[in-house]
């Protein structure tokens, strides 16, 4: 009951509390891109969770059991990034021979994912907030895929109606997009505090 | 055979590359890391010595001091003796964290050397609200505990932070940065002292000079 | 950049000024937007990233300039990312070593220029395409602009959120008897991205983009 608890803490905490995009400033370059229609941006949600969730597991795997008990901790980053790659490879190819409408729908994002900063990033808090057990890490991954669908969905859900409404011109696209996200980042701030 | 000759012929410069960099890493690792390392003694004795001015070294306990977190795992706590020059012993110091309002709040707390009344301390890493809770690096919030009875701490809202007892005045606005720094303290202080007095290193009555 | 025959010291000037004002890759190329968003609290920090990128661009279109003739398209993304990682590292260990407080502040985000969209799309747009002199002015260029960019949204956030730009007092504060009180919000997300926008807003404005 205990476990549970603190993966429920840990998840909650993920998603609310630090939220990626929110209090971190993980994942921006696509949140600003993708986020203009709510189907889209829920697919982009979709394919970063489950990248996510298996980066953040695979890479705490590698740096518990092989890069500390070897003292090769320096090389933590070429690793982390080296295995985040590949991870995007095998899941597009997995996905492209077994679930090619799935693929067809994920499309362009998963190569973009590798070079977003929120799975590396996540990667990196893993280890910042020394997490001990894989079950712990692989929850708060899962947690922050899901943390940054919602942040995404959330503002995709705005975007659409901005469009309707009458934005200066030299406003419109990136600079309202993120007066918005910080406006949501304040509205964020009120989840702090809740773990204690 | 000719597979891996393709293989090869694909993969050279990724192969050689990473021998390459792998070496970069290994060389520029292996000449800096003891700069590295003697930054972090570094920091600890400058902030520690802030707090006990006589201190002119430290050394790790050789016993192995364990207390049992908030979680309720058992975790090692590790203890530096100060000594003065004369290597006398003006104090101790250690690292005490917790959760504070936004993340983990570390800290360094000194006491002295009959572990009898906290010497201050210093805050190694947190991410309170600027301006708010950030104010718990601030003079008026730690300079409360300078002298303050090494045991249980209260917080409250209303007092007269320039007396020094066991009370601690919280800071307006942030009262829940305050408390956690309080708890953390108080925790971490009598947990430890418990422990050493268990080990003999402290005495309840007598000190021992060494 | 055009390999038009452009004499040599006029495309070099030109592609120097490129990345600090019209290719700009955080104002106009809107890439390398987390670490500005996350570092430009105070000056000292965003000055201690511009330098790291700086640093790192400069190596990665080095190597990448001087590999461009053996790169095979299946390899190309695994040998930027190889590169960039190992010369983040090595930036890493230096700022560790000599700056460890900076080091500290800037937490997480050192490693994490490896996913800086700008140094791989500079090595994917430049470097493997030009020679070795021409991606090094481009790496100069884009770094420039970068920290310069780093540079003026931290003053303007440090100055509304404490009053002091590098930690030197400009306006005085109220609790200490002054008349500035200063906006907290600044130093938290919300002042980033706000100021973040409403730069960009004005890079429109000042480029006359009508849409």
């Amino acid at each position: 009951m205990d476990t549970l608890n603190i993966l429920l803490m840990g998840f909650i905490s993920v998603v609310l509390i630090n939220n990626l995009v929110f209090t971190k400033f993980l994942g921006i370059c696509p949140y600003l891109g993708v986020s203009g229609r709510i189907d889209m941006a829920f697919g982009m949600g979709m394919a970063v969770t489950f990248v996510v969730t298996l980066s953040g597991t695979l890479t705490w795997m590698i740096d518990h059991w092989v890069l500390m008990k070897l003292g090769l901790e320096v090389t933590r980053y070429v690793c982390f990034i080296l295995v985040i790659a590949g991870a995007v490879q095998l899941v597009e190819m997995y996905m492209r021979k077994f679930f090619p409408s799935l693929y067809d729908s994920f499309g362009i994002f998963l190569p973009l994912i590798t070079t977003n900063c929120a799975i590396l990033g996540l990667c990196l808090f893993l280890t910042l907030w020394g997490i001990e057990s894989l079950l712990d890490a692989a929850v708060r991954s899962f947690g922050a895929g899901i943390g940054f669908t919602m942040a995404i969905c959330i503002m995709a859900g705005i975007r659409e109606n901005l469009n309707l409404a009458d934005v200066p011109a030299c406003l419109q696209g990136a600079p309202i997009t993120l007066i918005t996200a910080g406006l949501l980042s304040l509205a964020f701030m009120g989840f702090a505090g809740m773990i204690r | 055979m000719s597979k891996i000759k393709q293989f090869v012929q694909q993969s050279w410069l990724l192969i050689v590359a990473s021998f390459f960099f792998g070496l970069l890493i290994a060389v520029t690792d292996a000449g800096l890391s003891p700069r590295i390392e003697q930054n972090k003694v570094n920091k600890r004795n400058r902030l520690v010595g802030a707090l006990l001015p006589e201190a002119r070294n430290f050394v790790a306990l050789d016993t192995e001091i364990q207390i049992e977190s908030a979680g309720g795992k058992t975790e090692k706590v590790e203890v530096f003796k100060a000594q003065s020059e004369s290597g006398q012993c003006v104090g101790w110091s250690f690292n005490a964290s917790g959760s504070g309002f936004a993340d983990k709040i570390e800290l360094v707390v000194a006491v002295d050397a009959k572990f009898e009344k906290i010497a201050g301390f210093a805050v190694l890493s947190s991410n309170e609200t600027p301006g708010f809770g950030d104010q718990i690096k601030g003079d008026y919030y730690r300079s409360q505990y300078k002298g303050a009875p090494a045991g249980e701490l209260k917080l409250v809202s209303i007092g007269d932070p320039k007396q020094i007892d066991s009370k601690i005045v919280a800071i307006t606005g942030a009262t829940v940065s305050s408390e956690a720094v309080v708890e953390i303290v108080s925790y971490f202080v009598t947990q430890i002292k418990e422990q050493m007095q268990k080990k003999g290193i402290i005495g309840n009555v007598q000190q021992q000079a060494s | 950049m055009s390999n038009s025959r452009q004499a040599k010291p006029a495309l070099y000037s030109q592609t120097l000024l490129a990345g600090l004002w019209r290719e700009n890759p955080t104002l106009r190329l809107l890439l390398g937007m987390c670490p500005t968003l996350a570092v430009t609290a105070a000056v000292k920090p965003a000055l201690t990233m511009g330098c790291c990128v700086i640093f790192v661009l400069l190596c990665s279109n080095i190597i990448v300039s001087l590999m461009r003739d053996l790169l095979k398209p299946h390899v190309r993304i695994l040998m930027f990312t190889l590169t960039i990682a190992t010369f983040v590292t090595i930036a890493d260990l230096i700022l560790k070593a000599f700056q460890p407080e900076m080091s500290e502040t800037l937490g997480p985000y050192v490693p994490l220029i490896i996913v800086n969209c700008i140094i791989i799309c500079r090595a994917e747009a430049c470097a493997s395409k030009n020679g070795l002199v021409i991606s090094i002015i481009d790496a100069v260029g884009m770094g420039v602009g970068f920290t310069l960019t780093l540079c003026v949204l931290a003053s303007i956030r440090e100055l509304l959120a404490t009053g002091a730009v590098f930690e030197i007092q400009v306006l005085p504060l109220a609790r200490d008897g002054g008349w500035f009180v200063q906006w907290a919000a600044m130093g938290m997300p919300v002042g980033a991205f706000i100021t973040l926008g409403l730069m960009l807003g004005l890079v429109n404005i000042v480029t006359g983009k009508k849409t």
